[in-house]
């Protein structure tokens, strides 16, 4: 049971990097993109070519990756999701899947299907009180929480955090106090790329390398952000943690197969009962 | 050679029945349908269970049903939010019916899947001539799923459907229904995708979870946008060209012996990929654009100006 809890805890940490790339672009952009966990594996893939092609460490393999997927965000806004902001969010929501399918298909070209991962020492598990704590787990919950402390700072006390907030609120009125969509636009889809890229990493560790990976964790993702409400970081993190915990816990009831069944229900009875998540601000009706 | 042909044609007609449901949901009513390879499937399991025992149309037409009404219970609990919603509702159906036909094994037969699925008309078909019947059985099927969708499209219900797609304020100003009409238009499109799995069934005779993945989906957004949204006969041309497009590719591995099936799929994937986004950017009407009519057109004697 105590086991479950910190597994869920760990699974939900893991999910909350996604989640909060999620919702930053909803914020700014208000599109679902679902290419993030293409991008998710794109980010694990660049981590493998740091660490084991060029033999880097792997702390800075995982900057590596974060800078690559920030590259490639910014270059799918540029190339792809800029020329389409106009058209209103359902081409946005097609074109992002278009984009998701480019990227999960230059990973399987270069590195075929065959599942790889990081060459880490495995370390033998803490055990503390009858629970097992891998190596990977602390790792991950450090990494995880530094970064949402980091993005917590930049939005809250940072004049580029002001600037995101401003333009998720209303970006014309933003517009008019000399705060600028495009840069603004660009700057979050670096945050997110760069996030996208270290969970990818984190990813990794804990399971195999493969190119569906990011595509597994889709539902999960999307679940934690709307959980917490689309559009609301502290949401998204608070959203994962639930769906970690939800995931892991149901193993007690449900074979593990259906994991993802899990995190669907939730999404099926948040759209029946509360639409606009947890913490999430005004409701989306139409 | 004519084996060749025909499993052409019939996988062309396939992605042209998911295609037609996908323009109906998609392209006429402006509902994302991200789940479209858990329909098909849907419908492909529904006949492999019950055709045996009560015979083919039967099975059909309860796949059809069935797929309705599922479509219908997705479509009233998330399309009364905004698009993000129903994406991601049907983006989870679709993973979940993958699920579901992987581990409950005792109805779907799990990762081996269902063999021997009967085919229609298997009683008077003279023996070696299967392949002629299903051929016209297929085109049978896509003719009057278009000729059926065109008189919807041009009916009132397609009339006032994109009316609520280009502005569902207006339209329910004008005392439209607009959930009740954009939840039928979904569960008709549901039927279809049924239909087409049914389809896909019937002529493989085998089927397994592993036929039904995600990219179904891919190549119906694909049609639909090279199609021209909006435009039953642009897809048909879309549908068929695309399907020629990707078996074409097969032959790609005789001119480039160094490429190997799993970069074959790849490279086939991210072309459709690019070619999503690039119809998206550059020609977002399709092929042939949706028809549109003048107001003339309805009221000869009054004077219009342009």
């Amino acid at each position: 049971m105590a086991q479950l809890f910190l597994n869920g805890l760990v699974t939900g940490l893991l999910l909350a990097l996604p989640a909060l790339a999620l919702t930053l672009v909803f914020g700014i952009l208000k599109f679902a993109n679902f290419a993030v966990g293409a991008l998710l594996t794109f980010g694990a893939y660049a981590g493998f070519v740091a660490n084991v092609q060029f033999g880097w460490p792997l702390p800075l393999a995982a900057a590596f990756a974060a800078l690559c997927v920030a590259l490639a965000s910014i270059i799918a806004d540029a190339l792809v999701f800029e020329r389409l902001r106009e058209r209103g969010s359902i081409t946005l929501l097609v074109a992002s899947m278009g984009v998701s399918l480019v990227v999960e298909n230059i990973c399987r070209f270069f590195f075929g299907n065959a599942a790889r991962s990081f060459d880490v020492t495995l370390a033998r598990p803490i055990r503390w009180q009858g629970v097992r704590i891998n190596h990977e787990q602390i790792v991950t919950a450090s990494v995880v929480i530094v970064a949402l402390i980091l993005v917590h700072l930049l939005l809250t006390a940072s004049p580029l955090g002001r600037a995101m907030r401003a333009v998720a609120d209303n970006p014309s009125l933003a517009a008019v106090r000399g705060v600028e969509r495009r840069t603004v636009a660009r700057i979050a889809w670096a945050l997110t790329g760069a996030l996208l890229g270290i969970a990818g990493v984190l990813a990794g560790l804990d399971r195999a390398i493969d190119p569906l990976m990011g595509w597994n964790y889709q539902i999960p993702i999307f679940a934690a952000a709307i959980l917490g409400g689309l559009g609301s970081p502290l949401g998204a993190v608070a959203g994962a943690l639930m769906i970690g915990l939800a995931e892991e816990m149901s193993a007690l009831i449900l074979p593990t197969n259906y994991r993802q069944v899990v995190s669907f229900c939730v999404i099926l009875l948040l759209l029946l009962f509360r639409t606009n998540g947890l913490f999430g601000a005004k409701a989306v009706r139409k | 050679m004519s084996a060749y042909l025909v499993t052409l044609v019939i996988l062309v007609s396939v992605a042209a029945l998911v295609g037609l449901a996908l323009n109906l949901q998609w392209g006429l009513a402006g509902l994302v349908n991200f789940g479209v390879s858990g329909f098909v499937a849907l419908g492909a399991y529904g006949v492999a269970i019950t055709a045996p025992h009560i015979g083919w149309l039967p099975a059909m037409i309860f796949s059809a049903l069935l797929c309705a009404a599922i479509s219908m219970a997705l479509a009233l609990l998330s399309i009364r939010l905004e698009e993000n919603y129903l994406a991601i509702v049907t983006i989870g159906f679709g993973e979940i019916v993958r699920i579901l036909l992987l581990n409950e094994g005792w109805l779907t037969g799990g990762a081996l899947g269902i063999a021997d699925i009967p085919r229609p008309f298997a009683a008077i078909t003279p023996p070696g001539g299967g392949d002629g019947v299903i051929l016209a059985f297929a085109i049978a099927l896509v003719a009057l799923v278009f000729v059926l969708l065109e008189l919807l499209v041009r009916s009132p219900f397609g009339r006032v459907l994109r009316a609520v797609r280009d502005d569902a304020t207006v339209a329910s100003a004008l005392g439209k229904p607009v959930l009740a009409l954009r939840v039928r238009a979904f569960a008709v499109g549901g039927a279809v995708m049924g239909l087409a799995g049914a389809l896909h069934a019937f002529y493989l005779t085998y089927i397994d979870p592993s036929q039904f993945t995600p990219i179904i989906t891919a190549y119906a957004f694909m049609a639909v946008i090279a199609g021209g949204r909006g435009s039953n006969l642009g897809l048909l041309l879309g549908a068929g060209s695309i399907m020629a497009l990707l078996e074409a590719t097969r032959f790609l591995k005789d001119l480039v012996p160094s490429i190997d099936g799993a970069q074959l799929s790849a490279l086939r994937l991210g072309m459709i990929g690019i070619g999503i986004v690039l119809l998206l950017i550059l020609r977002p009407q399709g092929l042939v654009a949706e028809p549109r009519r003048r107001a003339t057109e309805f009221f000869p004697n009054a004077k219009g100006e342009g």
